[in-house]
């Protein structure tokens, strides 16, 4: 039991250090910063981030993010009004930016009102 | 530009004047015409002079201004821009103002899915099974979201009856670009497959749920935060779901040996079985869009009846999920897979310090091949499905139908009608340790999704 104890705290010690990691990258994201241009060059200190939808269209966002995880809706299943709706409820889903949902929405709004 | 019009122009004056000088060079044209000509000779040739300092003058002008142009255009155009900008900001303002005073602005859609099913369970009877799950979302507005999620079923046979259920009750506001903070009733993020990539049957290539499961929770009550922020350096992107929750009770059974054993149980939410509450998230990583890697955990002080107090649990799981569509393979091919495993610390209660089980195991490897771009009718509509799966309880335990270690192989064969309605056949084979018979089944739905 002693072990089962000491595996646990290893564990969540570990856990503890990945989410500090993580919250910390999230708050350099939420930064502006001068360096956040585009570039696939090797990890260099300091990090940017770059969010995918400043080049990705809404039409590719769309078809990446979702088959991932499901079949591909028609847009013409449901009204712009509609789709307004439910990329608010996959943004949340699929971990989406407001940005890729915003293009998303974009080209499923003007997909289906076509 | 300039310099071919100079040069043009003082051809046509060449050509002007030349009758005339060559009238002036001809003796025999006569005095009175000479000097007459003469005459119109130095009034061209004075105008003509004229015209060249003119265009001269245009020249020197005209490369004044673009020297001048030159220094002032980027900075004029970077102030034009900015006004555009600033006039851009204040129009998508005002015009997100007029919006939200326009009646009917709040939208309510009611979406979810319905699934009926007939099971065929060796050791059973077979049963018919339907099951409803509308789902009512309204969008308040750009920031606000509200999901309700129900579920109504009905089987016959020794589990019979009907019940309802409620499977989201949750409010969301989305802070930034990255964060959406929210409270209430949500399905669980943990494990990943039956929280994130599959939670409505019309979205599962197989009909029956995987052993997984058993170690997981359906759903948490509590808030959250939840999001996705790109990676550094362009190096893929990361998501998170981060939760605090009513976390799981431990239910207690004694297994034919007379050993206790005791498992985390998710869902009733009973104060009184609840020692503190769960902290839990998960984590992933998609180095490219169609490829998912997830880590999830929940760490609860979980309780039977509010007897045992200083337990702790901590579930830790694993997921991956990825996709491949090429006119190579003539289609789509999905593989996900997970791995869950808990441990349960040791208890007190009136007795003294006891052992609870310590840990179980499971997990599921599923793989599906759909011909989607082979371009022969009605095949391309069929999916191939295959899955393993496993649950390993305590040694001593009564885990899985009297077993402490159950796995199972299943093959189905889904027909996509539509992109959300599908047809599906599984069969099952099922493999239980103690020498105990597995029980194969059968199953047989249909599925749509809303």
């Amino acid at each position: 039991m002693t072990f089962i104890t000491y595996k646990m705290t290893k564990s969540l010690t570990l856990t503890a250090a990945a989410l500090g990691l993580f919250l910390l990258a999230g708050c350099a994201a939420n930064k502006p910063t001068k360096t956040a241009t585009a570039t696939s060059k090797p990890a260099v200190w300091p990090l940017t981030f770059k969010d995918p939808a400043t080049t990705e269209s809404g039409a590719q966002i769309w078809a990446e993010n979702c088959m991932r995880c499901h079949e591909l809706r028609s847009p013409s299943q449901y009204t712009p009004a509609q789709w307004g709706i439910i990329v608010q409820y996959m943004r949340l889903r699929a971990g989406l930016t407001g940005t890729q949902a915003k293009k998303v929405l974009a080209f499923l709004q003007s997909a289906s009102a076509h | 530009m300039t310099h071919k019009r100079g040069v043009l122009l003082s051809m046509a004056a060449a050509l002007a004047i030349m009758p005339v000088a060559a009238a002036w060079a001809d003796p025999a044209a006569g005095g009175a015409d000479y000097k007459k000509l003469e005459q119109k000779y130095q009034v061209l040739q004075k105008q003509m002079a004229t015209m060249a300092k003119q265009m001269s003058a245009m020249q020197k002008q005209q490369a004044a201004l673009k020297a001048q142009q030159a220094k002032t255009s980027p900075t004029n155009t970077k102030a034009i821009d900015r006004e555009v900008k600033r006039l851009y900001r204040r129009v998508v303002k005002a015009s997100q103002k007029i919006s939200e005073l326009e009646p009917g602005n709040i939208q309510v859609l009611i979406a979810g899915d319905v699934n009926f099913q007939f099971q065929n369970m060796q050791g059973s009877h077979s049963t018919f099974y339907a099951d409803s799950s509308p789902m009512i979302q309204v969008r308040i507005d750009k920031k606000i979201f509200i999901n309700t999620a129900f579920d109504f079923y009905t089987q016959a046979g020794e589990a019979g009856g009907s019940a309802a259920d409620i499977g989201a009750a949750n409010i969301n506001y989305e802070l930034n670009n990255y964060m959406t903070l929210g409270g209430g009733l949500v399905t669980s993020p943990i494990g990943g497959i039956v929280g994130v990539y599959n939670p409505a049957p019309w979205n599962r290539w197989l009909v029956d749920g995987s052993l997984e499961d058993a170690l997981l929770p359906a759903n948490e009550l509590g808030v959250w935060t939840r999001g996705g922020i790109p990676a550094p350096d362009s190096m893929g992107y990361l998501t998170y779901f981060l939760f605090v929750s009513d976390g799981p009770a431990l239910a207690r059974t004694t297994d034919q040996n007379g050993a206790t054993y005791n498992n985390l149980q998710f869902g009733n939410w009973d104060p009184a079985a609840q020692n503190g509450k769960t902290i839990g998230g998960r984590f992933s990583y998609l180095p490219i869009p169609n490829v998912e890697i997830g880590y999830s955990f929940e760490w609860a002080r979980p309780s039977a009846d509010g007897a045992i107090t200083t337990t702790n649990s901590l579930i830790n799981a694993v997921d991956f999920n990825s996709y491949y569509v090429n006119k190579k393979i003539d289609g789509l091919f999905r593989f996900r897979g997970g791995w869950t495993w808990d441990q349960v610390g040791q208890g007190i209660d009136s007795t003294g310090t006891f052992s609870l089980g310590g840990m179980s195991n499971g997990g599921q490897l599923e793989v599906a091949y759909q011909p989607s771009l082979c371009g022969i009718k009605y095949l391309d509509r069929v999916m191939a499905a295959f899955r393993y799966d496993r649950i390993d309880g305590p040694a001593s335990s009564n885990f899985s139908n009297g077993a402490a270690h159950e796995q199972r192989y299943s093959i189905g064969l889904d027909y996509w009608l539509h992109s959300n309605a599908v047809l599906k056949f599984e069969y099952q084979f099922d493999n239980l340790s103690n020498n105990r018979h597995g029980n194969n089944a059968m199953f047989l739905q249909f599925a749509v999704g809303i």
